[in-house]
């Protein structure tokens, strides 16, 4: 049969390895990645965190802040749950769609609760002598990421 | 290791007026109260006789900022509220932040810029480039 533009695909072949090949070379990168944890090679660790309905990319030592009022006094330490990605400068652990409780941990504490700035909000009909005017201002509360660690449990 | 940033509260009253009636209930019933649940802050209370400006409840903080708020013609719970409130902020100014979150290193594996996961042109095998 004779070859024209659309006998194969315009973009690259692909061949996938074998399968027996790349289930050894996924236990290698386990086993490394293992060993680089427990031996506590990593510098700074990042992490992408679920809460109060946003993803935040975090790392130690970073600031916060959340429109909403949460529970904890000033001064909690809070441990945050629902991390959906972990790493570190050579490493990176992606969980599916969250990372096990016993593989990482990541604490804050709440240092002020304050009010947003006063925001306005003003309703008005031209020609309809309808003018209302409130002012708002949201609860707002401020963490500080404290650490973030990951213990030698992979599998 | 969390330092609150109120430093003191200063509770401006006269005992006369009667716009100060909900500061003078606060006084004689829930300033202990609230004094025992913040023991880090200071409350001073100084009654100036005769009539004089207005009833202020003035918070100084950490960074040197002083926040007065007007307690006339409120109640000793709402004093309470607004002391609380006053008592878990920080002496930054209240005006538009731009940024929820504030990191001082914001990349760890590298900032991406449009040349990382290129392949470079040492390794390009075209037609007439070869591999030095």
């Amino acid at each position: 049969v004779a070859k024209t533009s659309l006998t194969s695909p315009p973009w690259p072949e692909v061949k996938l390895p074998d399968p027996v090949e790349e289930a050894k070379y996924h236990a290698e990168v386990v086993r490394k990645v293992n060993g680089l944890i427990s031996a506590g090679q990593y510098g700074r660790l990042f992490a992408v965190v679920h809460f109060a309905s946003k993803q935040w990319k975090i790392t130690s030592e970073d600031l916060i802040m959340m429109d909403n009022v949460l529970e904890a006094e000033c001064g909690d330490r809070i441990r945050m749950e629902k991390v959906l990605l972990v790493g570190a400068d050579d490493f990176t652990l992606v969980g599916r769609p969250l990372l096990g409780k016993d593989l990482v941990r990541v604490e804050a504490t709440v240092i002020e609760k304050t009010e947003s700035w006063p925001k306005v909000n003003v309703r008005f009909w031209r020609r309809h002598n309808f003018q209302r005017k409130k002012i708002i201002a949201n609860p707002q509360t401020v963490l500080r990421i404290n650490t973030i660690e990951i213990y030698p449990c992979l599998s | 290791r969390y330092v609150r940033q109120l430093q003191r509260l200063q509770l401006l009253f006269s005992p006369t007026a009667a716009d100060a009636r909900g500061a003078r209930e606060f006084v004689e019933e829930a300033a202990q109260d609230f004094a025992r649940q913040h023991p880090d802050v200071v409350l001073y209370v100084s009654p100036h006789a005769g009539p004089g400006p207005a009833p202020v409840l003035r918070a100084e903080y950490l960074n040197g900022t002083v926040r007065d708020e007007l307690i006339a013609s409120k109640t000793s719970e709402e004093i309470v509220q607004l002391a609380t409130k006053l008592a878990s902020q920080s002496g930054l100014d209240i005006i538009r932040i731009r940024k929820p979150f504030h990191t001082d290193n914001p990349s760890i594996q590298g900032q991406w810029h449009p040349l990382t996961n290129k392949p470079s042109i040492l390794t390009v095998q075209g037609p007439r480039l070869q591999p030095q």
